[in-house]
């Protein structure tokens, strides 16, 4: 087993563990903080890809501002213990059963497509060390291919603020009651 | 990491090296602190222990350990514990991506005196730092108690507000060096200040080549927004004693509250390293390049791994020269400013830094474009 | 790949503070509980618990608009590697408009932000 693929093995259990206690455990606190922990793996399994860049960007902006936000709004929020709310009904089992089995198919159909890719030789394409390049790449392709996006990602985020803003005020301003 | 055993273990003996040089500066930087903020409050500082004093720190540490090992009773006792522990993890991982000094060659081996050489290095650092706001949070929600539950949520709220300050301050300086990369931004700033503008090479001998003569309105903003990000003074509200007495570190005593200001202290650190390698040359000695003053000790000893080896001590010397330069204003501003009240310091932020911020993005963008063509 | 370094000392540092945090159980000093000791700290007076407490929703609004606005400045760190590169290239007037642009829209939103006192904090 070379580093390479101990360290994804490792990287994968610590994503893939942490992303299951986010559901298994109890604490909503440790449940965020245990989807941090999942973000960090996926930042370091950007890494082993040579994606330096959107590794980086990924604990800035995943791990260090959407769940910061999210455990601040779940402290402020005495939450000792989930709600617990458990439909019953056949309407509603069968939409169960249904989304298991959808899921079920996917992990199957991912399983059986990776092995193809396993079983062939890993080839690396791309430089290990060029994590500037790559930035330098992604500025330059920015700006030229996707400079509609870019755009557009600029007035979406303007509206998304407006929108914050707007939400809170309706609902009772800046200081509302727990 | 390395290609074989040797390198491999010389890397791991790096990287836990530069830890323990972080924690190795927090009596120094206490010492420097309690004896510094003594010069200036005109009293002396801790002066019994030890010759001037310099072994007040490790009384402290002794008494620390020896002290109540006490969480209280509405604890979160897993998230009680782990808070120190994590708030050494973001000093430590964005000081070891900072280089201290230039790279060694021994024989076939080339060891960058740093931790790691990241490619995209600031982000990387930018990115462990606001993971800074964890520690905060896990602090004050596993005290169990609602004073600090709230002194956590304000400190983190300034946290974040000002990294916002603190990434787009940086904008000018990666645009001027094209580059993420610290050792190659170091490396732009050899010598003495030369540039282009339009089509001419523009050179002056009495000034080194530093971030700071291209970039100062970045250098003010950015060192302003470490300050809040470290927590110190006049940022410090979160600590303040009028208001939420000791804030998320209220119910710490003993050894954790050692390691929350081992974490804090290497914050400042990340912070005086950043500065240095932008905006101070880095490792650089003023007016020289690298390579001079590998030819100058190469005149002294024959072997070139031995003047290679001088060459990184020289640097590395400098290096914490201008470290402890940045370390010493922070002593400094901490008793020379009052602090700000906590809508002053939003407000600050948020409607004064961000926008500056962006101003100067925008003028160095106009700038370098004007004086790349030659008109 | 330096993220076998990152790991190692995250792992040293963590086995290192819990190293720090056991040496500190094992030399402490007698324990000795007391109701009252092990209460919540309140400035030493018994404490009142207050049944109905304000959340402030400010802190949800800072910690979305911190969210926007860090999206939109790592936006300027690829632009801001390649301008050079893009300025040799012969476009870098074009990059230097649709950044503008861009960050027009950005001084927009917060400017707004600010006259619309949704950052005031009192």
């Amino acid at each position: 087993m070379t580093a390479d693929s101990f360290l994804f093995w490792l990287l994968a259990a610590v994503t893939l563990v942490s992303g299951l206690s986010v559901v298994l455990v109890s604490n909503p606190i440790y449940s965020a903080l245990c989807l941090a922990m999942s973000m960090v793996g996926i930042s370091a399994l950007f890494a082993t890809l040579g994606a330096y860049f959107i590794a980086g960007v990924q604990m800035i902006v995943y791990a260090g501002a959407v769940l910061v936000l999210f455990v601040m709004v779940l402290m402020l929020f005495d939450l000792k213990t989930e709600l617990a709310t458990f439909s019953r009904g056949k309407i509603s089992g069968l939409i169960k059963i249904a989304t298991v089995g959808t899921l079920a198919g996917f992990l199957a159909g991912a399983f059986s497509m990776s092995i193809e890719f396993m079983e062939k030789p890993a080839t690396k394409t791309v430089v290990a060390e060029a994590g500037v390049d790559m930035s330098r790449n992604l500025g330059t392709l920015l700006f030229t291919k996707y400079i509609l996006g870019f755009e557009a990602l600029g007035i979406l985020l303007l509206v998304i603020a407006i929108g914050v803003v707007g939400l809170a005020r309706s609902k009772g301003g800046t200081h509302a009651k727990h | 990491m390395g290609s074989d055993a040797f390198e491999i273990t010389v890397n791991c003996i790096k990287l836990v090296l530069v830890f323990l040089l972080m924690v190795q500066a927090v009596p120094i930087l206490v010492w420097l602190e309690r004896r510094g903020s003594g010069f200036i409050q005109n009293r002396f500082g801790p002066n019994r222990v030890g010759p001037l004093g310099l072994m007040q720190l490790l009384a402290d540490a002794v008494k620390f350990l020896t002290k109540e090992e006490f969480s209280p009773k509405a604890a979160t006792k897993l998230l009680f514990y782990a808070a120190p522990v994590f708030a050494l993890i973001p000093g430590t991982l964005g000081f070891a991506a900072i280089p201290l000094g230039s790279p060694l060659k021994w024989g076939d081996y080339t060891f960058a005196i740093q931790g790691y050489d990241i490619g995209v290095g600031i982000v990387f650092i930018l990115g462990v730092s606001s993971l800074a706001a964890y520690t905060i949070l896990m602090a004050g929600w596993g005290s169990g108690n609602k004073y600090a539950l709230m002194g956590a949520l304000r400190a983190s709220a300034q946290t974040i507000s000002y990294e916002l300050a603190l990434g787009l301050s940086i904008v000018g300086i990666i645009m001027m060096y094209g580059t993420f990369n610290l050792s190659e931004m170091i490396a732009a700033q050899q010598g003495t200040m030369h540039f282009q503008a339009f089509g001419n090479t523009i050179a002056t001998s009495w000034l080194p080549n530093w971030g700071i003569f291209y970039q100062p309105l970045a250098a003010v903003l950015f060192f302003a927004a470490t300050f809040a990000e470290s927590n110190r003074l006049p940022f410090d509200l979160a600590e303040g004693e009028a208001e939420l007495v000791a804030g998320f570190h209220t119910e710490y005593g003993g050894f954790k509250m050692l390691l929350f200001f081992i974490g804090e202290y290497g914050h400042m650190m990340v912070a005086s390293g950043l500065m240095a390698t932008f905006f101070l040359g880095g490792y650089n000695i003023p007016y020289t390049t690298t390579e001079q003053v590998y030819q100058f000790f190469l005149g002294f000893v024959e072997s070139a791994n031995a003047a290679s080896a001088l060459t990184s001590l020289a640097h590395f010397i400098m290096f914490t020269v201008k470290l402890g330069i940045f370390l010493w204003i922070f002593i400094w501003v901490r008793w020379t400013l009052p602090r700000f009240r906590y809508d002053q310091l939003m407000d600050l932020g948020w409607k004064t830094m961000l926008p500056w911020a962006l101003a100067n993005t925008i003028l160095s963008a106009l700038v370098i474009f004007a004086v790349s063509h030659s008109w | 790949m330096p993220l076998g370094g990152v790991i190692f000392i995250t792992v040293f540092v963590a086995v290192f503070g819990c190293l720090c945090l056991y040496l500190g159980r094992l030399c402490g000093g007698k324990k000795y509980q007391d109701a009252v000791k092990l209460a919540p700290y309140e400035c030493g007076i018994p404490g009142q618990e207050k049944k109905e407490t304000r959340v402030s929703v400010k802190f949800y609004l800072t910690a979305i608009l911190f969210i926007l606005f860090d999206i939109e400045i790592i936006f300027m760190y690829p632009w801001a590697t390649s301008f050079k590169e893009m300025m040799a290239a012969g476009i870098g007037a074009y990059a230097l408009i649709a950044m503008m642009i861009f960050i027009a829209v950005f001084i927009f939103g917060l400017f707004w932000e600010i006259k619309s006192k949704a950052l005031e904090w009192d």
